[in-house]
Parts: C-alpha cells; structure tokens; sequence
C-alpha cells in the first residue's frame, strides 16, 4: 500500500496502482487521450505526463506505477508545456476550422480549450485518413478527425474480443483499419458499436436514425434517461439520448459504473431502439368492423361481405403458411452497399416487414373508452357465461414486472382462473421445472461478474452466447483470456465453439447420453465432491446405479463426440476448481428438456460446482424480463415467488392482499402456452400482452387456426403483428422507452428502466391500461404509478420484500432482497439449498432420442433459434432500419457437402419441409452446422421457422416443444416450382424470368 | 580488422579475427580455430560463476545503451518456475552501422556459442536470433550454421552432451527499423505488430511471451566465449581509458574517408589516430567537417571535438555525443550538412511506430520543416519551431525513436547553424547539392 504525494495532497492506494489511479482517487483530473478504464494500458498519447521529484524525465501517470515516497506534480511547467505540445501536435492533422469557437465538441476539442492551444496551423502536413465505412448502415468513420489513440483497437480486441480493427502502416502514414481489406464483414465485425463508445473525437461515429426522427430532432439532445435494454436478460443498461419525442441514439453507460454490462452493448442494444418511433406503431384503438354496442351490449354483426371475403376474424392477407413459400430476394452479400433510395419512393427501402397497409382494413379507428369497454364485457361475459377456464391470457416477458404482477392479479383476482403463461414455456421451462424438483429454485444461482472474473472452468451447453447474450458472450471470451477453460456443448460449431477448449459436437438432442457419460466419468475417477454429495444432496445411489451403463464409449455411439473428448471434459469439469456452467435453449427446447437438464443437474451437483463465488449454475434467460415476469406469478402454477397456486394459505394471503372473496381464487393450476393452443384446451376467448405467438408457437399454421376460431381475442401491442391482425381489439402499447418499470435479468437482477418518450399518438403506458382494464372488470386496482405496485410486489414477495424504487437506481438489486438493509444476493446456495431440508435432490434420467429422427423421408435434422441481428418474431428487429440492413432476409445454415450434393450453392433457394408444412428460403452454406443438420432462424414471418416445428410432442413436466430437433427434407428449388407450392401466380413472379439469377439480385 | 582490408597494426582483432576467412564459418573450421571450448567450459561451471565471470571482465552491452552485461543477466532470477529466454539483438538496422552482419558472415559460429552460453547463463532453454530482414546472405549463413551445431548436437536437447537442452532459433525481422528496439523486437517475435513496449515491466521480469527474457546485442554475445576461454582479467585490460569501459570495440566507418569498413580497437582508442591512420584521413582534397560517431541516433560531432574524443562509452560523452552502436559516419567539407540531416529526419519518420504522438507527428513535421530549408523555402522561424519540436521529442515518449530523431537536429543546429542560415537567407543550398530523393 505506497503512500504517495500528489500536488501536495498525500494518497494511500492498494499495491499495483498507477499514479493516475492515485490522482484519481483524489479527485485530481490529469488529462488522458488513449487511456480508458479497464483497456489495456498503453501510454501511447504522451499527454498524461506529469513531473515526479527526482526523476529526470516526465512519467506517464497512467503506465507508472504509484510507489511510496513519491512525489507528483500534475501541472507542473513541464508537464503542461508538454501537454501544449501534443496537443498542438495533435491538431495539426486536425480539422481545426470546424471546433467551434471558445467551444468544444468532444473529449479531445475539451483538452484543447483547457490547456488554451491555439487552433492555427503550422505544418503542410495533411489532414488524417483511415478507413471509412462509406455505405455502412450502421457506424461510419469520419477519420480526419482520428488521433491515434487506438481506444477502438483495443475496445474491439481487449472488450468484446473481436479484433476487427487495428492500426496500419508507420509514421505519418499510420491509421486505423478495418479488416484487411476494409470489409468488417471479412474482419468478423459485430456491429457492437463498442469503437463508437470509446472514440474520444467522434472520428468512429453511429448514424442517427434520421429517417425516423421528427426533422427538429436532430440537433442537440435534450437529455440522457437511463433505461434498459429491451432485447436479451443480459440486461444492459443504457442511456438514451433524447430530443423532443424522439430517442436519437443509444449510449453506453460509464464503463466504471456497476451496470451488467459495464457500459458495453451489443449490436441490438446499441442500434435496435428505433423500432419505437417506426411509422407502424399503432397510435388508437383499433375495433374490428363489426363489432356494435346497441342497448349497452357488445354485438359482433360483420358485414356479409366481409365474411364472405375473410370469415368471422380473417382479413386481406395470406396466412403465415402461404407467405412462407413466396420467394425471398437476398441482396448479393455487401453489406456496404448504398440504399437505392430513389427506388423506395415510400421511404426506406429496408423496411420490408413494415405492416402492409391492407391488414387494417378489417379494422375500424376507436376511442379508448369503447375499446376497454368492449374488452372487459367480453372478458366479463366469457368469464360468467363459459366458466373463467374458458379465458386465458398471455402475459408478455417484455413487459415490466410492474405489468406482469398486475395483469397476473387482473386475471387471477378478476377472472378467476389461472390460465395465464407467457413465453418461458416456450424457453426455459423445463430449466425450472428441473430445477425446482433437484433445489427448488428458478432462477440463477451466480452472477455474470464472478463466470468472468473467478471460473477456472465455464462450461457452456446449447447457448450460442454470442449471438443471443453478446455482451455476456464477450465476458466469456474475456475469461477465457484470462486463462479460464472453455467447454463448449453443442451440435452447431458456433463462435464460442471455435475457441473452446474442449467442442463437445453432439447430435441434436442426446444430451442426457453425453452428460450421463461425463458423470460417468468423474464417478470412475473418484473426481466426484464427496462431502458435497453426503451433506448437501440426497438421492446420489440411485443416480450412480443410472449412469453406470454410460460408458463414454457408449455415448461416443449416441452423441457421435469421440469417448475421450468426453472424459477430458469431465476431468476438466470435475477438476474445477471453480466450475460454472451454463446453458440455454440448446438444451431445454426438447420433449426430453426436464430429463437433460436435470442430467447437468446431477453433473453439477455431484461435482459441487454450486454455492460458491465462481461456481455458477446458470440457465441464460433469453427475454430482457422472463425471469421477472416468471417470478411475478405470470405462469399458470404460481403466484409471485412461485408460491402455488394450489396451496390455500398462499390463496388466503393473495385473496387478503387483493381484496377479493379467497374463493374467487383457483386453487387449480391453470393451462400453459402450449396447452392452450389446442383446440381441446376450452379456451374461447384470450387476452394477449405484447406476445405474437402466431410466430413463436410450435406448427404455426395450426396455432394460426385456431386463433382464428377464438370467440374473442384482444391484443395490446405495438404494431399490428402476425396475431394482433386475428384481434376483436387492438390495443396500442408503449415501448420500453415510454415507460418506467422494472425488469429481471439473468442473473436475478431487478434494475429499473426510466420513461424517456410519450407513447405515440393516443397509445398509453401499458400499465395504465391494466390498471383501468383491471378496474372495469371490477378488480380495483389502486396504483397511482409503477412505483406504487411495486410495492405491492414486495408487501406480497418475500424475497422482494426489500425492493423499492429508491433503491433501485444504479446498479439494481439481485434477489433475494429479504429486508430494506439487504445489499442484495450476488450468489445463492453457499450452505443449503431452499428445501424442506436443505439438501438437492439428484434424480436419475434415461436418455430418450428426440421424438423426430431423420428418416430416408426426411433425412435432416432441423434446429431453430435466433440470429445476432434479430430477436425472435422480428416484430422490433425487422423494424428497427439498421439492424434489418444487416440480416434482411431469411436464410437457412445448410452444411457445404451437403449443399454440394444437393446442388445447392450460398444465396440459391431452398424449399425446406417437414411433416408439418414447408418454408422457401435462401440457402447460406455454412461450417457451423454439422452434415445432415439444417439450422433455421426463427425471426422471419415470410418463412417462419415454426411452421415446420411439431407442438404435439411437449415435455412431459414443463410442457415446453421440441424447437430444437425436427425431420426435414431439402431441396433446391426453381422459380416454376415455388409457383406450383404455392399454387397460384403471382404477377411479380411471373413477370420474372425463371432463371436462377433472379433469386439473388 | 575491417574487411576487405587488412588488420591495421593498431587495432586489436579478437572479434574481427576471422572475417574474410571463409573456412571459420563451418563447424569444424570454428572447432579448429579454438571455438566452442568456451560452451564445454561453461556448460560445465554454475550460471551463477558464468554471470561473475562476464560482471568481472567489465563487458557492457554493444547494441548503444552500454549496459554491463552481467548485471543484466543477474536480473533473471534462477528457480522462479518461468521459462527464461534469451533474444539475440540481430536486427542491426541503425545508419551508419553494420559490425553484426560481418560477425554473423564470417564468424555464425561465434555468435552461436556466446547465445548458447548466455542461455545457460540466465537459465534459459530457448533462444531467439532476430536477424534484420534486409541481411539475406547473414541470414543465410546463420540458418546453416544453426543447423550444423543442431547436427553436431552442440546445441539442442543435449547441448554438447550435457544433458541440458538449449534451443536456437533464427527468425528473420520484415524490415523495421522498430524491431531493433528490444520490447519492439519481443512483440515482433510473439506476432504482434513491432510497437515498443512500455516499461515498466522490464524485459527480465515480463519479456517475451510475458516471461522473463534477456536481451543481447550480437556483438555483446560474441565476446563472452573469449571472456570465458581467456578470463575477466584479459578483458578488463584492454582498456585504454576510462577503467568502465573494457575489452575491444568494433566500429563500422562509411562516409567521407579513404578507408570505410570495421575496424576493432581496444576502448579508449583515440579517436584521431582512428580516423587519420586506421581509415586513412579524408579522401585526398578534402577534409573531415563533422562525425556522427555512434550510428545515426546520436549528437553530430564538429570535427575538433572528434579529435578530441577517446573512444568508449564515457569518453564520446564527455564530448558531447555516445558511442552508441559505434556506426561511424563521417562527412567532409564537401557535404551539405542541411541535407544529410533532412536525410536523417526522413529515415525516422520513416521507421515511427507511430505510437506516441511527439514521435508520429513530430518526425514527420521536422521532416518536411528540414526538407523545405534545405530546397531554400525555409524562414527563420522554421530553426525555432524545429528547436521547440526537438525539445517536445525529446525525453517523452515510449522508446528513444524521437529522441534520435532530435538529437542530430539540435546538435546540428548547434554546431552548423550558419548552413541552415545560408540555405534560407540564399533560398538555396549554397553547395548546389539537392535533398537527397
């Protein structure tokens, strides 16, 4: 601990602190260019020199470690003559006619006007040059205005582990570089945007969404609210930059405050935001044409013609099944292109998913009065009329938690029944299911901080990190630069794949095998945690007796990874000594999903890689708030904290808390989201929240019919969606910019999202709505604010009994909160488990093949899941320019041998079918899917992954389909065989020639 | 003796003994010639006594810096549990410079047995040779040379059959400058682009690949099997001068003078006697106007301060200037001193890593300030504001690229101030010579 004096003030600071740490941390602001918090030091702008007594020369403070006894000057004559210097230096390259006068408009023009340079020039020499990303939809370079500092190299290489950018050349000529060749495509670029985070000058800048911006939002921002990202549960933070009613940008928070993500983003986090302020976003209620209130009831009388056109809900479009064998044009791959502009007379032309106009036509304009009217009567007469199990209702993982609880009450306290869901049935259901019968809990037990700074060995199964989680995935790679082991899962060879240590290259689906074989393993050796198995689990006999048949040898046969890839990742697991493991729908997407995690389960337990700080279980969340809006009772077996429904003290305690007669409340666990879509599941009329299963739910085209036959079915959503356009009403939401609320990420972290914007037009906050729906259907609900319901979650939550929006802002709070002095839980489990007595539960499991094998039919295995550039049904994504631009049509990952053999090349049409339906689509020859193995992002409506998915085989316990594995048949396809699919012309095709260029033009 | 010439009676060849003799560059021509009795002996004594053997004779590193050689090797702490490495400083790029490449020529086998010996000396078992990238034909021969004492077995797994592994490899440089800076040449090695390093961590606790390394210029290596074969105490008495600066030096001389080449000399050689007898004075007309003694990085010397110099590490010093990699450059009364530093200036913005800003902008501003002067568009005001860039480049950045860069444009400033004036006030180079292309 050196002592040292800084400008006269002395300073103790820890071992290994540099001397601008120590100035730092007294407040004394020395100058930096190339230094950033937490990048790898360099000391390469000279400008932090500072004078220390008895050295000769000038010293970096940011390079120089702080020692006792010395003595610092920041500004002394010496070091400000030198700072006068670089920075003279440094705006000779400059662009000095455009700092504005006696001002300053970044970081390094602040510097100038601190230290008083004179912006004249004395050198011939030229203005910077670099490489410019002309063309890029996303982050362009304005390089005259780059000072070397090479912040973007190392943000790229050191924080998101990337590398796409570098410096070039020597001397004068230096610059930075894109890539080789100047291609971020070629260089492997994410479109992060984390070099537009660092750049001190704007030299590396992100365009404005001007397009969707009132023309008198483009100046200045007003102000900066801190909000949350509204795609993944990683759960970043960010700020948003506002002006008038406008978000112009997203930026990154301090990388020094604690947020989960350390101020980084991902391309979705940074660049997916203007989807709120698209010109499809629905501003008043919309009533189907029809519907009439005579004599103060609801009446559906539609016109003749209408239902003779459409049917009772129908409407002027194709079915998703009809759509998805169109076909799709892929633009040549560049990425750089430049818009055709003047082609798109209606606008940008990268809004090709915008809402076509024809799917309002059914619809008519309405006040809010009407339209809450018209949904609580039909509410209220279904609920009297059919019985309450005859509702049902999806609550939404997009929504707040404030929403969540408050629609769960509505439909538990005002509706009666319990059939509420949302979309973790279709995710991580059957993680929790699992994971409630081995320690009861549902949620993580880490944190993300401790998988990246303190485990030895991160074991990743099914979770393509990168893409789906990509901040968390850049932490993964930084661990594993750290020195920590890489064990990878998983049948695709994904980015995490390719650096892993050990790729465990399974087939789809046998799972249970490969880790049975691993346990297996660290039982032969004796590697197994003895003392955590006899004082912390019960069950351990009947589990070794279940994975004594799997040899590694026999999984070899199974799985198809060789026996001693097996027993290496064992040991290596096993050995730890600090193991976290992780895992996501790779794993729990199968009819067999409960039996393969519970197999990890076991694996973990046994190792007792659980319960300690760098011994994380964690299943990633996908949705920014799935686990808030589980834990908030939205699911059809719990309350909030997932106190069961079927327990009448639990029931007493809510009916008190509510204010409703205690029988009012089922004591009947309700349906689920995959049992509701049935046409046995007695659902007649549905209440939808910000969900578009007509997307996500397994066998599309039959979830699409029976929507259709609902008696009545309302929506509340942004846009008119795939399932909002079979609505009786539609009523129009807010983003989560125009609201504030709470929401849970991965790591049980309850963070709060500031309002920024109003709704457009006449949409309202979607707690509003709640609150007034849930007062018209006779459930009082008295919330001023989300502040207010907030705490009635906690009065009602007891491991959010601490929580409070006063202690919310900054870094949030990980749950369990049990008081108001809590700090919070970083991590769980460290002496017992949430059990009557403390101990896990192993339970032993068989492998079972996935209920759909390639067959000479259908000889390949179909995986589906998401892309780095789109979130799940795309209704925000495809809305959102950038990120569009990126990925603008659906492709499938075909294998390159098999694309050979069946004479398919990359961008070529592939018609794609299952037993369920077909797709069109374009091929992308791919090394990441094994042979035999076709992978189908699930994003695209003109070729939805789900129709080709099979919803009848469901997951005995968690109810959740089998996404992952499906028998598929593929074939290359021409433009006359698209037409005979489809079977009827259409005249833009015909008017096409049939030659296979057309597709890719 | 400074081939292809004849050893001048003066000098002392102990380095230089063998070049031009094509038979000392194979094995066993190296064998007959006396080599590699110094590896057998030093395999066979402690490293501890092998370091007190190189710090006794006096031996200071030959690169410029003039380091002792065997308290550097006393930095690498035995028994830490790290592999150690040893990189040989081949990248001899400084002007003015080129005593290495005949060592590695003629004598591959020298440098090849003071490498091993110094390997074994600091603990490490792999060795890196740098070879410039333009030395073709030293690279060459070090190639053949590794691989013959590979096949001998007097390097390798089973150096010498001792049991002990030393393990030599010859990497060929891509032709920066930078790379001979020794962190630069570390990230070279490891793949990275050459930029110095930031120090500290010094090399001998996180070198290459992050682990304790030292690093030895060729020269330096080449004298220790001759420490070791002849003793300290014969190296600590060549040494004319100063007592700190012993054993002999080998001085590469181009330029303006009747006899260019190496020529080796014990320390503290009078610098006169050097460049009127050993290289034979001026060519015939002519006479001597400035030195530049220590490769191009160092302070010009007038020609009456050369005079006046010994020639070792305290000695150039005293004068005003370094001994450096002992490159030396001489110009006579016939050259356009504006010129040659304009030269010089360009050379090194050339070669900037372009890390540091004083360096990036500052050898590139200078360059163009010196080349305008010297085609006679220059201004007054042009000598201050290189004076003012000279003393930002001075003393602040990473590694001493600029510093070198400053250093000949203040010393010739200094000491040729009037040919600067009489480029500006002339608008012409009075000599009617050109800015070199």
């Amino acid at each position: 601990m050196p002592t040292l004096t800084i400008n006269g003030r002395e300073v103790t600071v820890p071992q290994g602190a540099t001397i601008l740490d120590a100035a730092r941390s007294l407040g004394v602001d020395v100058p930096t260019l190339c230094w950033y918090p937490q990048l790898p030091i360099v000391g390469n702008c000279r400008i932090c020199l500072v004078s220390v007594a008895g050295s000769p020369k000038l010293v970096p403070a940011c390079a120089t470690p702080a020692a006792d006894g010395q003595v610092v000057t920041t500004e002394s004559v010496a070091a400000v003559e030198n700072r006068r210097g670089v920075l003279s230096m440094l705006l000779e390259r400059y662009p000095v006619h455009d700092i504005p006068d006696g001002g300053s408009r970044n970081e390094f023009e602040a510097l100038v006007r601190r230290y008083n340079v004179p912006t004249t020039k004395r050198s011939p020499l030229p203005l910077r040059t670099g490489d410019e990303r002309a063309g890029d939809p996303l982050i362009q370079h304005d390089m005259s205005t780059c000072i070397l500092c090479t912040r973007c190299v190392r943000a790229c290489a050191d924080i998101q582990v990337v590398g796409v950018l570098d410096v070039a050349q020597r001397g004068e000529h230096a610059e930075i570089i894109v890539g080789a060749d100047g291609n971020p495509e070629h260089a492997g670029c994410t479109w992060c945007g984390e070099c537009v985070r660092v750049c001190p000058t704007g030299a590396i800048h992100d365009l404005i969404p001007l397009a969707k911006l009132k023309a008198e939002s483009a100046a200045q921002p007003e102000r900066t609210v801190r909000s949350v990202c509204p795609y993944c549960a990683v759960g970043c933070q960010i700020d948003l930059s506002v002006r008038g009613n406008d978000i112009q940008r997203v930026r990154s928070p301090w990388i020094e405050e604690t947020t989960p993500n350390i101020g980084s983003t991902c391309v979705k986090g940074r660049f997916g935001f203007d989807f709120a302020m698209h010109r499809d976003r629905l501003t008043k209620p919309l009533i189907r044409r029809g519907w009439v209130k005579r004599d103060g009831t609801w009446r559906f009388e539609p016109s003749p013609d209408d239902v003779a056109r459409w049917g009772r809900r129908g409407g002027p479009w194709r079915e998703i099944r009809e759509e998805a064998t169109t076909r799709k044009q892929r633009p040549k791959f560049n990425p750089l292109q430049s818009l055709r502009l003047a082609d798109a007379p209606l606008g940008d032309p990268r809004d090709r998913v915008a809402t076509p106009k024809e799917w309002y036509e059914p619809f008519r304009e309405a006040t809010w009065d009407e339209a809450l009217d018209l949904v609580a009567s039909q509410l209220v007469r279904l609920r009297d009329e059919r019985g309450p199990n005859s509702l049902a209702v999806f609550s939404s993982a997009k929504c707040t938690n404030e929403e969540n609880y408050v629609l769960q009450r509505l439909v538990r306290g005002g509706l009666w029944t319990n059939n509420i869901d949302h979309c973790t049935r279709l995710c991580h259901s059957s993680s929790v299911s699992a994971m409630q019968r081995a320690m009861n809990t549902s949620a993580a037990s880490g944190s993300m901080r401790e998988v990246e700074h303190e485990s030895d060995v991160i074991f990743i199964l099914g979770a393509n990190t990168t893409e789906s989680h990509p901040v968390f995935g850049a932490a993964i790679k930084r661990a594993q630069k750290r020195g920590a082991t890489l064990i990878v899962a998983d049948p695709r060879r994904i980015e995490l794949a390719q650096r892993a240590d050990i790729h465990l290259q399974m087939l789809p689906g046998t799972d249970v095998a490969l880790l049975n074989a691993m346990l297996h393993h660290v039982l032969e050796c004796g590697l197994e945690d003895k003392e955590f198995i006899r004082t912390r689990t019960h069950g351990f006999e009947a589990v070794r007796e279940a994975v004594a048949p799997y040899t590694p040898e026999r999984a070899e046969t199974i799985t198809g990874v060789p026996a001693h890839l097996i027993r290496e990742a064992a040991e290596r697991y096993a050995r730890g000594p600090k193991s976290s493991t992780l895992w996501a729908m790779g794993l729990t997407q199968h009819h067999t999903g409960t039996d393969i995690v519970t197999s990890l389960l076991n694996l973990l337990l046994c190792c007792g890689m659980i319960g300690r700080w760098g011994a994380a279980m964690m299943p990633i969340r996908g949705q920014n708030n799935v686990q808030g809006a589980s834990d908030m009772g939205a699911i059809p077996m719990s309350y909030t904290d997932y106190l069961p429904v079927t327990d009448p003290s639990v029931r007493r305690m809510y009916a008190e808390a509510w204010g409703v007669p205690e029988e009012r409340l089922s004591l009947t666990a309700g349906l689920k989201v995959t049992e509701i879509v049935k046409p046995e599941s007695g659902v007649v009329g549905m209440y939808i929240m910000g969900e578009n299963p007509i997307i996500s739910d397994p066998d599309v085209a039959h979830a699409e019919e029976w929507f259709r036959n609902l008696e009545f079915l309302a929506v509340q959503d942004l846009f008119l969606t795939e399932t909002a356009r079979y609505a009786d009403v539609v009523l129009p939401g807010s983003s989560f910019a125009e609201k504030t609320g709470t929401f849970v990420n991965t790591e049980r972290r309850i963070q709060l999202a500031h309002k920024a914007i109003d709704p457009p037009g006449e949409a309202r906050a979607d707690l509003d709505i709640l609150i007034e729906l849930s007062n018209r259907i006779g459930l009082p609900a008295p919330f001023a604010d989300a502040s207010a319901v907030m705490d009635e979650i906690a009065r009602v939550t007891p491991s959010w009994r601490g929580v409070s929006y006063a202690r919310l802002e900054g870094s949030g709070l990980q749950y369990p909160v049990p008081d108001a002095q809590s700090p919070g839980t970083f991590f769980l489990f460290d002496d017992e488990f949430p059990t009557a007595d403390g101990k896990a539960t192993l339970t032993p499991v068989e492998f079972m093949p996935p209920a759909e094998l390639p067959d000479a039919e259908y000889p390949f295995f179909m995986n589906t899941g998401r892309q780095l550039y789109h979130w799940h049904t795309g209704t925000m994504t495809r809305r959102a320019t950038g990120l569009d631009s990126r990925e603008p049509t659906p492709t499938v990952e075909i294998n390159a041998d098999d694309a050979r053999a069946l004479g398919i090349a990359d961008g070529d049409p592939v018609r794609i079918t299952s037993r369920r339906g077909s797709v069109v689509l374009s091929a992308r020859v791919s090394p990441r899917v094994a042979r035999s193995q076709v992978f189908l992002p699930m994003h695209y409506r003109e070729a939805a992954a789900n129709l080709l998915t099979r919803s009848d085989v469901l997951d005995p316990y968690a109810g959740i389909p089998e996404f992952k594995v499906s028998a598929v048949r593929i074939e290359p396809v021409t433009a006359e065989r698209v037409e005979e699919g489809n079977g009827k012309r259409s005249t833009a095709l015909g008017a096409r020639p049939a030659a296979a260029e057309s597709w890719s033009d | 003796m400074g081939y292809p010439h004849t050893s001048h009676p003066k000098e002392t060849p102990v380095l230089s003994q063998y070049f031009g003799d094509p038979g000392a560059r194979s094995l066993d021509g190296w064998k007959q010639r006396g080599g590699y009795r110094a590896l057998e002996k030093a395999l066979g004594m402690s490293p501890a006594d092998i370091v007190n053997e190189v710090k006794e004779s006096g031996l200071r590193g030959r690169g410029g810096a003039g380091f002792p050689t065997g308290v550097k090797w006393s930095f690498m702490k035995p028994g830490d549990g790290k592999p150690h490495y040893l990189c040989v400083n081949a990248d001899e790029s400084e002007p003015g410079t080129f005593k290495d490449r005949e060592i590695m020529r003629w004598t591959p086998h020298a440098l090849i047995e003071g490498a091993a010996i110094g390997a074994y000396a600091i603990g490490a078992e792999t060795c890196y040779i740098y070879i410039r990238g333009e030395f073709t034909e030293p690279l060459r021969v070090m190639n053949a040379a590794v691989k013959e004492a590979y096949a001998a077995g007097v390097i390798g797994p089973n150096a010498m059959g001792t049991g002990k592994r030393i393990d030599v490899h010859v990497h060929k440089g891509a032709g920066a400058y930078i790379c001979g800076e020794e962190t630069a040449l570390m990230n070279s090695l490891e793949g990275k682009r050459g930029n110095p390093r930031i120090k500290p961590p010094f090399p001998a606790v996180a070198g290459l690949f992050g682990k304790p390394t030292t690093i030895n210029n060729v020269e330096t290596l080449a004298a220790v099997p001759h420490i070791l074969n002849r003793g300290a105490a014969w190296y600590k008495g060549m040494s004319r001068g100063n007592p700190k600066s012993t054993g002999t030096k080998l001085f590469s001389v181009c330029g303006n003078v009747a006899k260019p080449g190496n020529y080796e000399v014990e320390m503290g050689f009078p610098f006169k006697e050097f460049l009127y007898e050993l290289c034979g004075g001026p060519l015939p007309g002519r006479r001597f106007k400035a030195i530049i003694p220590g490769g191009s990085s160092v302070p010009i010397q007038t020609v009456e301060e050369a005079e006046a110099t010994v020639m070792d590490y305290e000695g150039f010093i005293a004068q005003g200037t370094m001994l450096g990699s002992g490159g030396v450059i001489v110009f006579d009364d016939s050259q356009c001193m504006v010129k040659h530093i304009a030269r010089l200036a360009r050379f090194y913005a050339h070669e900037s890593c372009a890390q540091c800003t004083q360096c990036r902008e500052g050898t590139a501003w200078t360059t163009r300030i010196l080349e305008r002067i010297e085609r006679g568009h220059g201004t007054m005001a042009d000598l201050d504001t290189l004076l003012e860039l000279a003393d930002q480049m001075t003393g602040k950045t990473i590694c001493v690229l600029s510093d070198s860069c400053a250093a000949p444009i203040v010393s010739g400033i200094k000491k040729f101030r009037s040919e600067f004036e009489a480029h500006i006030t002339g608008k012409r180079c009075p000599m009617g010579a050109t800015a070199a292309a």
